[in-house]
């Protein structure tokens, strides 16, 4: 397969290198957008606020795993940690900087080592600048510029994009913090109606991106897999060395130079219910060889929604569903995949008990035999936090993922595989300068 | 020398006739203060109002508030309450002022917050804070007034300005006892922001107070009420 992957790479050709019903919404929000340039504008003399903030997380686990070689170790395994690396291991070292400056502009940087080889020792995942005004007469602007995260997942709430409910986020949420990052600017506008004494909120926004052409690649070699590595900015992304075609790929790669784009919408319900709705689309060009990555530019596009409902104080559900399509090499190998989970948490007190099933499949349009992967799994996480301090917690996660994938034969494995892994964490956040 | 000695016993008896009348004025003045006093009491009376929902059970967390029709009854008292910030929620997330009243929004958590209101009863801005940087905020219009986090979007407190003196929230039990309400007539509202009746989330029922008659006003409401969320966000969750 690997031989048949890469001799579908050899180029053919080279090309070259965004007060109640609607009456009352309709002129205040002209009246927003007139004052758009006023509210994107830092304030002449502003009231100088500034705040730095420096926290830390340090995470280390224990883990016993029979997963079969990880994806990270030149399998087709699905987990991050395989029988091959068991025992006492960093999940992570997390740098977080989060500074405030003229009231309305906000500065995030989030770095992470995971101790396992990468390019850099500590290597950023998230770096932005914000500029988010105060509201006006109900709507308000938000502009993000640098490097982030569409607002996709539900699950990822702790600083650091990280799961709040589990150590090892969704299928879903694992393949975005692996692949997809908003490299360029977002555009969102939010109507507060919970200000003006409505029930609901809504939100639209859109983005516009480059150097995100190498999405898809982990989907169409590897398939969804469930961990809570996130690829950093400089690093690697599907370097890590799925199968024999191991090879690195940095991240911040541009093969195309054309711009992509996503656009969403959110509508949210007193504290009760949170929508969300995504279309996104790389606009990557899929004829455009790029020698240097031995690689096509991969156009990737998806739609996605989700839910997180909270039907009592302490009760959450989030449900997301992602489906989508990855092609390659002028549109002769495409890939067609999909996922959803479904996640309920209790809270009760310090504790808090998570539970969450995925489901996932990938499909190739063309003969499976030539190149990638087809796949069809599900997954099972069980998950209980217990917070023993303000900044303490241990956290003990149980999780077995079922997935078939003919292609791991040509590993001389079975297709069929039950991978099971626990781990036990102790989480500790360190608020380094406030 | 003798319209001299005149003279000085004139001023004598002046002087003693002055300080009488003195003592005799305060002594008005301090009697008509204890029978205005004593008339006060004796003219006041205990209101005791209850929420039931459809099931009969007590809601807790409404803001009550006992509006006298006499204008004269409604004495402003200038208190300071605190709307604190703790887990990235307002706390209480509810208040409810006298008007001419002040909050204070101090900031308990590790993290700052931008508070804001761009409500029509008070327009305010609080630029990014933590711990106890501003002044408290005089709120001296009547009328509703929602406050938010421009950082998180989550946090939502409310703010309810009346020119009562006599206001309050129910109990965990749906009560609320207001004491020495003088004699008249009275407009009780029971307000909520998830109290799904009446009209802007309001409730009105009139009731008379009579002089030493404790008096009660019942509110019972068709439907279960959600009421305020205890805090559950414990983490530094942010909106991804």
């Amino acid at each position: 397969m690997a031989r048949l992957l890469n001799a579908a790479r050899t180029p053919t050709h080279c090309a070259p290198a965004a007060d109640r019903g609607v009456r009352a919404l309709a002129p205040s929000l002209l009246l927003a957008l007139l004052a758009l340039p006023e509210l994107l504008a830092v304030p002449a003399a502003p009231a100088v606020a500034q705040m730095n903030d420096l926290d830390a997380t340090i995470d280390v686990r224990a883990i016993a795993s029979d997963g079969e070689r990880s994806y990270l170790d030149g399998g087709l395994g699905l987990l991050r940690f395989d029988e091959n690396h068991q025992g006492l291991r960093i999940g992570e070292l997390r740098l977080g900087y989060l500074g405030q400056f003229a009231d309305i502009v906000h500065v995030t940087v989030e770095a992470v080592s995971y101790a396992d080889g990468d390019r850099l020792p500590l290597d950023p995942t998230e770096a932005f600048v914000e500029i988010r005004p105060f509201p006006y007469l109900g709507w308000r602007s938000n502009v993000k510029i640098g490097a982030f995260y569409a607002p996709i997942s539900l699950e990822n709430r702790l600083q650091g994009w990280r799961s709040a409910y589990s150590l090892t986020p969704s299928a879903i949420n694992t393949w975005i913090g692996e692949e997809l990052r908003t490299i360029g600017a977002e555009y969102d506008l939010d109507w507060l109606g919970r200000q003006r004494g409505h029930d609901w909120e809504f939100g639209v926004g859109a983005a516009a991106f480059g150097w995100n052409e190498s999405a898809g690649t982990l989907i169409a070699e590897r398939g969804w897999a469930l961990d809570d590595r996130q690829t950093t900015l400089f690093g690697y992304a599907a370097d890590l060395g799925v199968g024999p075609t191991h090879r690195p790929r940095p991240f911040y790669w541009d093969i195309d130079r054309r711009a992509g784009y996503y656009v969403d919408g959110n509508a949210k319900y007193l504290d009760d219910l949170e929508l969300r709705a995504l279309h996104y689309d790389n606009r990557a060009n899929p004829d455009v060889y790029e020698p240097a990555l031995n690689d096509y530019a991969w156009h990737t596009w998806f739609n996605s929604a989700g839910a997180r409902w909270t039907p009592a104080p302490d009760w959450t559900v989030i449900s997301q569903w992602l489906q989508g399509d990855t092609c390659v090499a002028g549109l002769l190998f495409c890939w067609q995949y999909g996922s959803e989970f479904l996640l309920g948490s209790w809270q009760y007190g310090p504790d808090l008990l998570s539970a969450r099933y995925d489901d996932f499949q990938t499909h190739a349009d063309h003969p499976a035999f030539i190149a990638g992967v087809e796949q069809i799994g599900h997954a099972w996480t069980v998950a209980y936090e217990r917070e023993l301090a303000h900044s303490l917690s241990v956290l003990l996660e149980a999780m077995q993922v079922d997935s078939t994938m003919p292609a791991r034969l040509e590993l001389g494995e079975r297709p069929g595989a039950v991978e099971r892994m626990v781990q036990l964490a102790v989480r500790w956040d360190i608020n380094i300068y406030h | 020398m003798r319209n001299n000695a005149q003279r000085r016993a004139g001023t004598h008896v002046n002087l003693r006739l002055r300080r009488a009348s003195q003592s005799v004025n305060w002594c008005s003045v301090l009697c008509a203060a204890l029978a205005l006093l004593i008339a006060t009491v004796a003219r006041t009376a205990d209101l005791s109002i209850s929420v039931l929902d459809a099931h009969g059970r007590g809601v807790a967390g409404l803001v009550l508030v006992a509006m006298p029709d006499n204008a004269a009854a409604r004495k402003r008292i200038g208190r300071v309450a605190v709307m604190d910030q703790i887990n990235m929620q307002f706390v209480p997330d509810i208040l409810v002022i006298q008007t001419g009243s002040s909050v204070d929004f101090p900031n308990s958590d590790q993290i700052q917050h931008q508070v804001y209101s761009f409500s029509a009863a008070k327009r305010f801005q609080l630029s990014l804070y933590a711990g106890h940087k501003y002044p408290p905020v005089v709120f001296d219009r009547p009328g509703l007034v929602t406050v938010g986090c421009n950082i998180h979007d989550s946090m939502l407190g409310y703010i309810y300005v009346t020119d009562s003196p006599y206001f309050g929230r129910s109990d965990a039990h749906g009560q609320l006892t207001l004491h020495n309400l003088p004699s008249g007539s009275y407009t009780v509202t029971a307000w909520h922001p998830r109290l799904e009746e009446g009209s802007a989330n309001e409730l009105h029922l009139r009731t008379t107070v009579v002089e030493s008659e404790p008096g009660t006003v019942l509110f019972q409401l068709r439907r279960t009420v959600p009421i305020s969320m205890p805090p559950h966000e414990s983490k530094k969750w942010l909106d991804y």
